[in-house]
């Protein structure tokens, strides 16, 4: 299984210009292409997992992640943030690195949790950071998951 | 979407999200890397469960707890014209509306809620 496989081009933003940590969830979404309504309980699932303890997990990165039947398979989406995000990270730092998982509550293949696993083992490596902020396009991005063997 | 639909589907979520916190590797995960007090957690989650649940009217009330008691989920999305709570095809006319979510639609043959995911 290789991370890059589940990330689309067009679900890659590297230039995010919201200003809160809600409207780059919604924005995040709105990559899917769902229907208002299913990106609404998406959206308010992410919310309420959000409020259960945030999803920033330190070094300017967050791993937003729910599973919600308004999907029909595994999700990602990939945001990068200039400026930084106040998503109340558990260093407290601004995020700036925002990964989106969903998935839908059973699946076939089981990926949830290997992706998410997999996410995690590359947002804990060293130079991941500086690496993600030094990437010009959705190729870069791409090629990056690929170096690192993820 | 059908409002009562919409509940289910959240209640449906928020019961999955429960659930998981019991399973070794997502309360790991979630406990771990994202440093979740658990038990919080679990208490918040029954606690909105509750709070949706009055929003149902008693019949939808009733199917969803038995369902989600007895076989897990309650509302099982239909995919390719199949209920995924039976594997039994859906009649034609009902996924040839234009938003079969628009109704509040109960499986003829297994008596799951059903979703029609976009
Ligand atoms: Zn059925």
């Amino acid at each position: 299984m290789r991370l890059r496989d589940f990330f689309s081009v067009d679900a890659i933003d590297l230039d995010l210009s919201t200003e809160t940590k809600d409207e780059t969830l919604k924005k995040l979404v709105g990559l899917f292409h769902l229907d208002e309504k299913s990106e609404g309980i998406l959206f308010k699932m992410l919310k309420r997992r959000e409020n259960l303890g945030s999803t920033g997990i330190g070094r300017g990165i967050a791993i937003p992640h729910c599973r919600s039947l308004v999907v029909n398979r595994l999700r990602v989406a990939f945001g990068r943030h200039g400026a930084g995000l106040d998503f109340k990270a558990i260093d407290e730092k601004p995020v700036h690195y925002v990964f989106l998982i969903v998935a839908p509550p059973l699946e076939v293949s089981n990926q949830y949790l290997p992706v998410l696993g997999k996410i995690a083992q590359f947002s804990k490596e060293a130079d991941v950071p500086e690496r993600l902020a030094a990437v010009e396009n959705a190729e870069g991005f791409l090629q990056l998951l690929e170096e690192k063997g993820v | 979407m059908h409002d009562q639909l919409e509940t289910l589907l959240e209640m449906q979520d928020l019961h999955m999200q429960r659930r998981a916190l019991d399973e070794g590797g997502v309360r790991e995960l979630e406990t771990g890397l994202f440093e979740m007090g658990a038990e919080q957690a679990i208490d918040a989650l029954e606690a909105k469960i509750t709070e949706l649940e009055l929003r149902l009217g008693k019949s939808n009330q009733e199917r969803f707890r038995h369902l989600i008691s007895t076989r897990q989920r309650a509302v099982v999305p239909v995919l390719a014209g199949v209920c995924y709570g039976c594997f039994v095809a859906v009649p034609t006319s009902w996924a040839a509306d234009a938003d079969p979510n628009d109704k509040l639609n109960v499986c003829q043959s297994c008596g799951h809620f059903q979703y029609y995911p976009s």
